[in-house]
């Protein structure tokens, strides 16, 4: 198919070549940086931020902040240490990740506000492999009553701020250069990146690149198509028109070689998202609105599945899939005298999905079909949150939000196989409204108790609505949209309370403890169809895409965080799902029981951690959807880190042993059952100036 | 530019072949023969009638043929409009010889000055030689004459003809394949012609089974859903819907019976594109 075409471009080699010119360059480097974490740990919340419900950034901010630490992390590695998260994984690479159990559809991945849907009808390319730890500014997870602000959503919201240039009248040149291995998947990771201010201009370079071999799970046995090749890179240059106000503009690029997807009957031969936004900013805050901004982004993204690595493949076939994203929005926010604060966001975006199978039989003519029929998505959406502070005491706070959107075939092989499921190929048009509704009360000096109710929808995905004959590899069955499907909605209600004991010089305690449940109206899932058959070889059938008529979540999380003199610093938490559909049966990908512990020393240039993660067995599985019971597991993982300066740079090395104990285990979310890595001994070098 | 190539672009090219057709449309009539190709042209002599035979495509198919005859008065060269035609195609065997299924035109009257018949060739010319006759009745004078032509009938990639003798009657019956002509994704109209052999020169059009079908792509073991099984429409043609999701082989199973009398369930038709 010509339409998803154009020609992979050389990027490997021009990164290659780019970096072996600024390699040496660098080699002095100073990490100017979000943050060498070792050396601002101790970032704890002040009494604002608790208070301030809306912007709950901050426990879960202090838990990335920790982990970003650990230079070898992904952003998929530090997402999953926050307690609201968890990942679908169907290979080490392309993890999905899922907030309370909610996933897909039911979210929200914005970056930098921005929509990008992932070209892969098998969902190998959630957004957020589109950043790196090194380009992230920060992650932020909402859930409950913010979830929908971004974008309606019953699930929340992952929002990813990119790096952006920091403004610098001096002229000076911030350069690092990292370079890192891991014994568990013979990876290779490289990383660059280079910050300039002169005047009113700054500018930020980025690049990642990684390489990983199969890797070897607990026990010895080694993977096999688990393997990837990845470059990222990011360009972003900022134009400072007068103290209050910039302008920018961003590019990133990601490309992925032979990326490896042990869960799935196929890898991904090719992938490659181009990403870019011109920007207008307010830089500080003052009176009328504030921290306002306004975007306008493209982006495209291309995928090739691929199976020709594959043994026993009874029929060799391509999967090309193709999104590409316009859209804008303008975001702000505004204080009205001390008590009441308003913050907007107005968004419009468009999207084209389309995906196709081409099969190959010997002696025969190809076969092809759209897996996705070609479609535009057209979404127009209008989020307020309105805060009142009723007195020293209480506040409340109201969420509003509604999206308009359209769905629109647009080609005729796409209505055709549309119409052939007996669907009206005209398009729909669904208007979404969500709303929320919460109080704060204070308690004490420093802590809160936080109370919210809402209500949320959701619009159905593309592979929910217009999917054709998509094999899931967990169910092993073949799944078909409904376009005539209701949109899934929500109620639901969270409470908790927050706040920090202790000593602010000594000892000092932050926790938070919530607990939220949701009813689900119009449930989507996937119903077996015994009338229709397979079209993939050796599926076990074809399931559609159905509403249930509902289905009840529940849980809670609980996260603790201390600092002792400075010198040591304790993080735990615990968090536990419970989800169930109409019929009594547990929903899908809803992770058991589990717990962090991670310990941090650094008295000084050195710091050492130590991480214990432990997972409950999952008793609650959904046979339906072919999950099978998963065992409980504990693991280790032992870090340390150094730095210290050489005349002006510096110099920064990490070391650990994660899966200290070699143990063999996966996660409930887990596709297939794959093991996940092993001990792994990694190190890493980083060189800043 | 790009935003302006495609918003713009098509306007300014619709428009342009718009105000093109405009100017274009009053001085061009639609010649009724342009999609066809003509076989051949010959006098039923007689008739006093000059014959031109069309043909969709040069190369004949056993299978169901359609044929378009065009007639003009032998003298005066003037259109005939108005005629009764027939057809007889005869395959000569050496030891014997049988006729095919045919289909008269269904009135006297010519549409847009044709003349539409069909046959459906059951064997190619592999077995013998072909002859299809054309016989033309002037109204008006009375006149009748005849035009025979030898027509070379080849085996398509895909047989669009099949036979079979009924279990329930015993009857021998030929399906003749007449959609979908152009298979693509989706909807597409399912049509046979059935016939019945009664004698070795007359094969009436059958209108008494009825068929399921089901299709199906043989190198996946798929089948697609929602197809509609043809019922009768007219003069044998059944008409339903079969439903392609992809492209490639594809083969539509069709099981006669005779109310619930199973008459035959082993014919198929290949469908590739």
């Amino acid at each position: 198919m010509s339409r998803a075409g154009s020609k992979p471009f050389p990027v490997k080699k021009i990164i290659l070549l780019i970096g072996t010119c600024i390699g040496p360059l660098m080699l002095f480097a100073q990490q100017s940086l979000p943050a060498n974490p070792f050396t601002d740990s101790t970032r704890f919340i002040e009494l604002r931020e608790v208070h301030l419900q809306a912007r709950t950034a901050s426990p879960q901010q202090r838990l990335v902040n920790f982990y970003r630490g650990n230079a070898s992390f992904t952003l998929e590695d530090i997402m999953a240490r926050l307690p609201e998260v968890s990942f679908q994984r169907r290979g080490p690479y392309g993890m999905e990740p899922s907030i309370r159990g909610y996933t897909g559809g039911q979210i929200n991945v914005l970056i930098d506000g921005m929509r990008i849907y992932g070209a892969c009808t098998d969902k190998m390319d959630p957004p957020t492999i589109y950043i790196e730890p090194l380009n992230l500014d920060h992650v932020q997870v909402q859930t409950g009553q913010n979830g929908f602000l971004h974008g309606s959503s019953i699930g929340g919201s992952v929002l990813l701020k990119m790096a952006e240039p920091k403004h610098d009248e001096e002229g000076n040149l911030h350069a690092s250069v990292s370079s890192g291995y891991s014994s568990a998947s013979k990876g290779w990771y490289e990383s660059a990146r280079l910050h300039f201010g002169t005047g009113r201009w700054s500018f930020l370079a980025n690049g990642t690149y990684r390489k990983n071999q199969d890797y070897r799970a607990g026990g010895g046995e080694t993977i096999p198509f688990s393997a990837m090749e990845k470059a990222n890179y990011g360009f972003s240059a900022k134009y400072r028109l007068n103290e209050n106000l910039s302008v920018k503009a961003d590019f990133l690029g990601d490309d992925g070689w032979n990326i490896g997807y042990p869960a799935l009957p196929m890898d991904v031969g090719y992938a490659a998202a181009r990403i870019g936004s011109l920007s207008i900013q307010s830089e500080k805050p003052k009176q009328g609105w504030t921290n306002w901004n306004a975007k306008l982004y493209a982006n495209r993204v291309q995928h090739y599945m691929d199976d020709t690595h594959r043994p026993n493949v009874p029929m060799h076939m391509d999967m090309p899939g193709l999104s590409k994203t316009y859209g804008a929005f303008a975001e702000g926010m505004r204080q009205t005298g001390q008590r009441h604060s308003l913050r907007l966001r107005a968004d419009v975006s468009s999207t084209f999905l389309t995906a196709s199978m081409t099969m190959y039989p010997p002696n025969e003519v190809p076969m092809f079909m759209l897996t996705w029929p070609d479609h535009r998505k057209m979404q127009s959406g209008l989020g307020a949150a309105w805060t009142f502070d009723a007195d020293s005491n209480w506040r409340f706070q109201a969420n509003a939000r509604v999206d308009f959107i359209t769905h629109r075939l647009t080609s005729t092989d796409g209505k055709e196989e549309v119409a052939v499921l007996g669907y009206d190929t005209d398009g729909r048009n669904d208007l979404l409204s969500n709303l929320s509704l919460s109080a704060t009360r204070k308690l004490l000096a420093r802590s809160a108790v936080f109370m919210n109710i809402a209500y949320a929808e959701r619009i159905p995905t593309g592979s929910e609505l217009y999917g054709f004959y998509l094999f899931n590899a967990q169910d092993g069955y073949d799944y078909i949209g409904k376009a005539d499907l209701l949109r899934e909605s929500s109620f639901q209600a969270e409470t908790g309370i927050k706040g920090i004991v202790g000593n602010v010089q000594r000892v000092r305690v932050s926790y938070q403890l919530t607990g939220f449940a949701s009813y689900l109206d119009n449930y989507i899932t996937g119903i077996v169809e015994p009338d229709l058959s397979a079209m993939t070889i050796g599926a076990n059938g074809v399931k559609s895409y159905q509403n249930l008529p509902w289905a009840l979540q529940a849980g809670g999380e609980a996260s603790l965080s201390g600092a002792l003199h400075k010198q040591w610093q304790a993080v735990v938490t615990i968090r536990y799902t419970y989800a169930r559909d109409d019929q009594g049966d547990p929903l899908p990908f809803i992770p058991p029981l589990k717990s962090m512990l991670s310990l941090r020393y650094q008295p000084g240039r050195f710091s050492a951690q130590a991480e214990w993660e432990a997972a409950s067995r999952q008793e609650r599985y959904a046979i339906r959807a072919g999950e099978d019971e998963t065992p409980g597991f504990m693991l280790l993982h032992l870090r340390c880190g150094y730095s210290f300066p050489v005349s002006t740079s510096r110099i920064g090395l990490q070391a650990g042993v994660e899966n200290v104990f070699d143990t063999f285990y996966h996660e409930h979310l887990d596709w297939g059952n794959i093991p996940r890595q092993g001990r792994n001994v990694y190190i890493q070098l980083n060189l800043s100036f | 530019m790009k935003l302006f190539s495609k918003l713009y672009l098509p306007i300014i090219l619709s428009a342009a072949f718009f105000l093109n057709a405009c100017t274009k449309d009053e001085a061009v009539t639609v010649d009724p023969t342009a999609q066809l190709i003509k076989l051949t042209e010959g006098y039923a002599t007689g008739a006093a009638t000059k014959v031109l035979v069309y043909t969709e495509s040069s190369v004949i198919n056993t299978g169901y043929t359609r044929f378009y005859l065009q007639l003009k008065d032998s003298a005066s060269g003037a259109d005939v409009t108005q005629a009764q035609v027939m057809l007889m195609p005869m395959m000569d065997m050496g030891t014997m010889k049988h006729s095919a299924p045919v289909e008269n035109p269904v009135s006297e009257k010519a549409t847009d000055g044709l003349f539409q018949a069909a046959s459906v060739f059951i064997m190619s010319s592999m077995g013998g030689s072909w002859t299809m006759t054309f016989t033309v009745r002037r109204p008006e004078s009375g006149k009748r004459g005849s035009l025979a032509i030898p027509v070379t009938v080849t085996d398509p990639a895909k047989a669009t003809v099949k036979s079979f003798t009924a279990a329930d009657d015993g009857q021998k019956y030929f399906i003749a394949l007449i959609e979908p002509a152009q298979p693509r994704i989706g909807i597409n109209d399912f049509e046979i012609g059935v016939y019945r052999k009664a004698t070795m020169m007359s094969f009436p059009a059958d209108s008494a089974l009825n068929f399921t079908i089901e299709p199906e792509m043989p190198t996946m073991g798929h089948g697609s859903p929602n197809n509609v099984n043809p019922t009768h429409a007219q003069l044998g043609h059944f008409k339903g819907k079969v439903n392609f999701t992809m492209t490639g082989f594809w083969r539509v199973h069709l099981d006669a019976l005779h109310g619930t009398a199973v008459a035959d369930t082993t014919q198929y038709f290949d469908i590739e594109f």
